[in-house]
């Protein structure tokens, strides 16, 4: 059984080491491994605004789209994880029933609805159709976070004389703040990825960046792809290793201050 | 929200439905009204009529393609499991710093997107890939055509949705007990038997939620089909863009999406009978 | 006394299943009181009401003649030690503690001093920039106290506070605490399981049994005059007898299997024929291999010893009754299980239950 495991890190890792040094190459077209190496296309991606564009504008568009599903998800968290109602079950499953519904099906149905409010291809159309797909991840993350929270930290602070917006304020919020960090990517990183759906409505103006690379893709395999995914690939790589990197140093500064911390007596 | 700190005698309460209200009222508008759009469009264009539905059901092209679309989401589902369930054993059994990285790179798998993962996959089973060099290279001298099939494709599909596999068996994998193991074999389980009496059974809601998850995304890929696949045979998230993009047969294109879509929810109501839905994200 | 802090017919339902039944309290300024009993008893729901964080159904909670009703958690200046101590993790120790006085509008630079303050009487100097996950359970115990006690609140509440800790910690914090609440003289209700710790602590005990109070004493009343079954064998080990007065003057009555059997004094009235329950403790029961001189003696037979070392159980039966023997370690080589003993006692430890 093992063995078996090794071969298969390697069949996961190939696929995500190769497109590093493709970017490097200086082919003109996929060529693997590349003749020669140089930086030309890294070059190409910053400098072409049919590349810049997009990118903007999913970046744009991702942000907006983090923003609204917050303000639309934080307070629906809270009424799901903390009250009890009617229809209490149905509502949690409607928050995940867009994960539920594939992607191409959202895309036809937005392409016609969006097309009628004369929203395809503009940048407010794929934020309000991203937002919903964001919602369910952005809920998961918050919901969890939210169902460990300890209650007993607000009845303290109520009991210490903070009033239910102090506690909020003071309390519940700070100790809430890494899980709505986490939500809020969660829903960033959603929408700059979203393909399916970016393919159908967003054009033109508010063409996306997958949507640029899907066409690219599609029509000719620009290597610029090599760079670009080069760069996401990065970014995740520093995403996820970046907070153990944080947390090492946190720790370590700490343990200098409580080192030279006071014993005892002031 | 923190007003309330609710006990069980309190009177009826207005504030959880404040709460939810708008994120209710947005979903509403721009989540259901754009899926009954779909409905809707399925039975209107290009007029009032089930003739879609009756294309669909009985054409023999689109039957071709769900059967495709279906034995496909099966062979792919089959292969992530095959793939996903040693590495998930794999990095249950290894020193933790080695499990780390192996997490690792699962998780920067996952969090790289589709296309990007397709691409690389366009790169190695090119015509001038490393994979064909490799194949000429030990002297195969007219080497197969590696993409543009149904091998890349579905090949491509296993390596995209394999992590979705592996994280779901790993987390159940990870909660088994040590002890149980431990007395299972005090009590004279060996080897295969201990694997397939013990150890499988435990794994089994891991292997259940990873299959469903893969299954239902794979039904509805888009992406990848749509850049790795044969033309000759697509899959249903395919045809329907086709459908949509290239003759804006909006009737027909919605039709599909309708029978993908009702398909879709029928497995995971199955599912959520059994097991309930938010266990597959949780 | 003075009615500091009263609960008149304090009732609390949840549906069908009923919490609290008519509590009635009353408790002095500047008093220790221990709310005892096993869980579900109450006594944790009662605290809650006290607090705020529950409505009673019916009743009414008072301090210094002013209802509580009205007023929320917030307002109610009463100072709680949680079961988990619920600091704040994204504060210091310090902070922890300067946060009620920061809720009341003390400036930062007063309220961090006089919380360093606050953290000296509680035996934490220099603690202060500590994360509560940089401090082991006794010291977060400690921040807690202080946090619930810097405002100087009118009630301090603690909910079964030392139970995460091992034994040793423990008793350390029940006479710390003892020393901060007489230092501070705030009247105080501790809720615990453990009769041991209700013992060594409080002024008075409360008893909590299903709902309702069965009983509110000083420890050695508790002890040695329990006035129901339940108390009887909830504090200490108990033997309990059931009997009928034969002559109620005399304090005589018959038991089965002892025979005539005298009891110490009692307010409870008696009548001739009435059932009684008749109880005495383990320790005040002597053990001798022949029957003792001036005392009412009666032959056991040894079922089992167990020899904790400097003091030993001893149970056997007489006739059909099971008793139970406390004896010095040092005593209890003169008897095998399997054997038979006297037992003695003198009347005075034989004490009448309410039935």
């Amino acid at each position: 059984m093992r063995l078996i495991g090794v071969l298969v890190v390697v069949f996961i890792a190939a696929p995500l080491v190769i497109v590093v040094p493709m970017s490097f190459s200086d082919a003109r077209s996929l060529q693997f491994p590349p003749p020669g190496y140089w930086l030309g296309y890294y070059h190409a991606y910053f400098t072409d605004m049919n590349w810049l564009r997009p990118t903007w504008n999913s970046i744009l568009i991702a942000t907006a789209t983090m923003v609204v599903t917050m303000v639309l998800v934080v307070p629906a968290t809270f009424a799901l994880v903390r009250h009890r109602f009617a229809g209490k079950s149905i509502a949690d499953l409607m928050m995940l029933m867009p994960l539920a519904v594939p992607h191409i099906v959202m895309a036809v149905g937005y392409y016609s609805f969006l097309g009628d409010l004369r929203l395809v291809h503009t940048h407010l159309g794929v934020v309000l159709a991203h937002t919903c797909l964001s919602v369910p991840i952005a809920f998961l993350v918050l919901s969890a976070n939210l169902k460990g929270f300890d209650r007993n930290l607000e009845r303290a602070a109520q009991s210490l004389g903070a009033s239910p917006v102090k506690t909020f304020i003071h309390v519940t919020l700070p100790i809430l703040r890494p899980g709505l960090i986490i939500s809020a990517l969660f829903a960033f990183i959603q929408s700059f990825d979203e393909t399916v759906v970016a393919i159908f409505i967003s054009g033109r103006d508010a063409e996306t960046l997958p949507r640029k690379m899907f066409d690219s893709i599609r029509q000719e395999a620009d290597p610029v792809i090599a760079v670009i995914s080069t760069l996401l690939f990065v970014v995740v790589l520093v995403a996820l290793v970046a907070p153990f990197a944080w947390r090492g140093l946190r720790n370590r500064i700490q343990m200098n201050a409580s080192r030279s911390a006071p014993p005892a007596g002031q | 929200m923190k007003a309330t700190i609710s006990s069980l005698s309190d009177r009826p309460n207005l504030w959880p439905w404040l709460l939810l209200a708008p994120l209710a009222a947005y979903l509403a508008v721009f989540f259901l009204i754009p899926l009954i759009d779909v409905a809707i469009m399925s039975f209107t264009e290009p007029r009032v009529s089930l003739a879609n539905y009756e294309r669909v059901i009985t054409g023999s092209l689109y039957q071709k393609v769900f059967i495709n679309t279906f034995l496909t989401a099966g062979l792919v589902t089959l292969s992530c499991l095959c793939v996903g369930y040693p590495l998930a054993y794999l990095m249950n059994h290894s020193k933790p710093r080695t499990a780390m990285l192996i997490l690792l790179l699962v998780t920067m798998s996952f969090w790289t997107s589709f296309l990007v993962r397709t691409y690389a996959w366009m790169v190695l089973l090119g015509n001038n890939g490393p994979i064909i060099a490799f194949l000429r290279g030990i002297g195969v001298d007219s080497p197969p055509q590696l993409l543009f099939t149904r091998f890349s494709s579905t090949l491509a599909m296993v390596h995209i949705l394999a992590p979705y596999m592996i994280m779901n068996i790993y987390s159940v994998m990870r909660k088994i007990d040590p002890v149980l193991i431990r007395s299972a074999k005090s009590l004279g389980a060996r080897g295969f038997s201990l694997f397939r009496h013990v150890y499988l059974p435990l794994t089994a809601p891991g292997i259940a939620n990873g299959c469903v998850l893969v299954f239902v995304i794979c039904l509805g890929f888009y992406v990848t089909p749509v850049l790795l696949g044969s033309p000759r045979e697509q899959m249903i998230a395919g045809l329907i863009g086709h459908q949509i993009e290239e003759f804006l047969a909006f009737g027909m294109g919605s039709a599909m999406a309708m029978v993908l879509l009702v398909i879709t929810l029928a497995i995971l109501a199955i599912y959520h009978r059994r097991f309930g839905l938010d266990r597959l994200w949780g | 006394m003075d009615h500091y802090l009263q609960l008149n017919g304090l009732t609390k339902t949840y549906g069908d299943f009923t919490a609290l039944k008519e509590v009635d309290l009353a408790i002095g300024k500047g008093e220790f009181i221990t709310f005892l009993g096993p869980s579900g008893s109450g006594k944790t729901t009662t605290l809650m009401i006290i607090a705020g964080f529950e409505k009673a159904t019916a009743g009414d909670v008072l301090v210094e003649g002013k209802s509580l009703s009205g007023l929320a958690p917030h307002e109610r200046n009463i100072g709680i030690v949680f079961q988990n101590y619920a600091l704040f993790p994204h504060k210091t120790a310090v902070e922890n503690v300067y946060f009620p006085l920061q809720m009341r509008g003390v400036s930062r630079s007063e309220g961090l001093k006089r919380a360093e303050e606050m953290l000296g009487l509680v035996g934490l100097s220099g603690f202060g920039q500590r994360y509560p996950k940089e401090l082991s359970g006794g010291q977060q115990q400690r921040v807690a106290l202080a946090r619930a006690l810097v405002f100087e609140p009118s009630l301090l509440l603690l909910d079964e506070p030392l139970g995460a800790l091992d034994k040793n910690l423990r008793e350390q914090m029940q006479i710390e605490i003892k020393r901060i609440q007489r230092t501070l003289g705030v009247t105080t209700i501790f809720v615990t399981h453990d009769q041991t710790e209700a013992m060594s602590m409080s002024d008075r005990i409360v008893v909590f049994e299903k709902g309702s109070i069965q009983q509110v004493a000083t420890p050695l009343d508790i002890y040695h005059k329990p006035r129901t079954r339940f108390v009887a064998s909830f504090i200490g080990e108990s033997n309990i007898i059931e009997a009928a007065a034969v002559e109620p003057a005399a304090r005589k009555a018959t038991a089965e299997h002892i025979g005539e059997i005298e009891y110490g004094p009692s307010e409870l009235d008696v009548e001739k024929g009435t059932p009684v329950t008749l109880m005495i403790r383990p320790e005040h029961i002597r053990l001798s291999r022949d029957p003792k001189e001036g005392r009412r003696n009666v032959r056991m037979k040894v079922e089992t010893i167990v020899n904790y070392g400097d003091n030993a159980l001893v149970i056997g039966r007489v006739g059909d009754l099971s008793m139970r023997v406390r004896v010095l370690g040092a005593d209890v080589v003169i008897i095998k299980e399997g054997e038979d003993c006297h037992i003695s006692w003198t009347p005075d430890s034989v004490y009448m239950i309410a039935k």
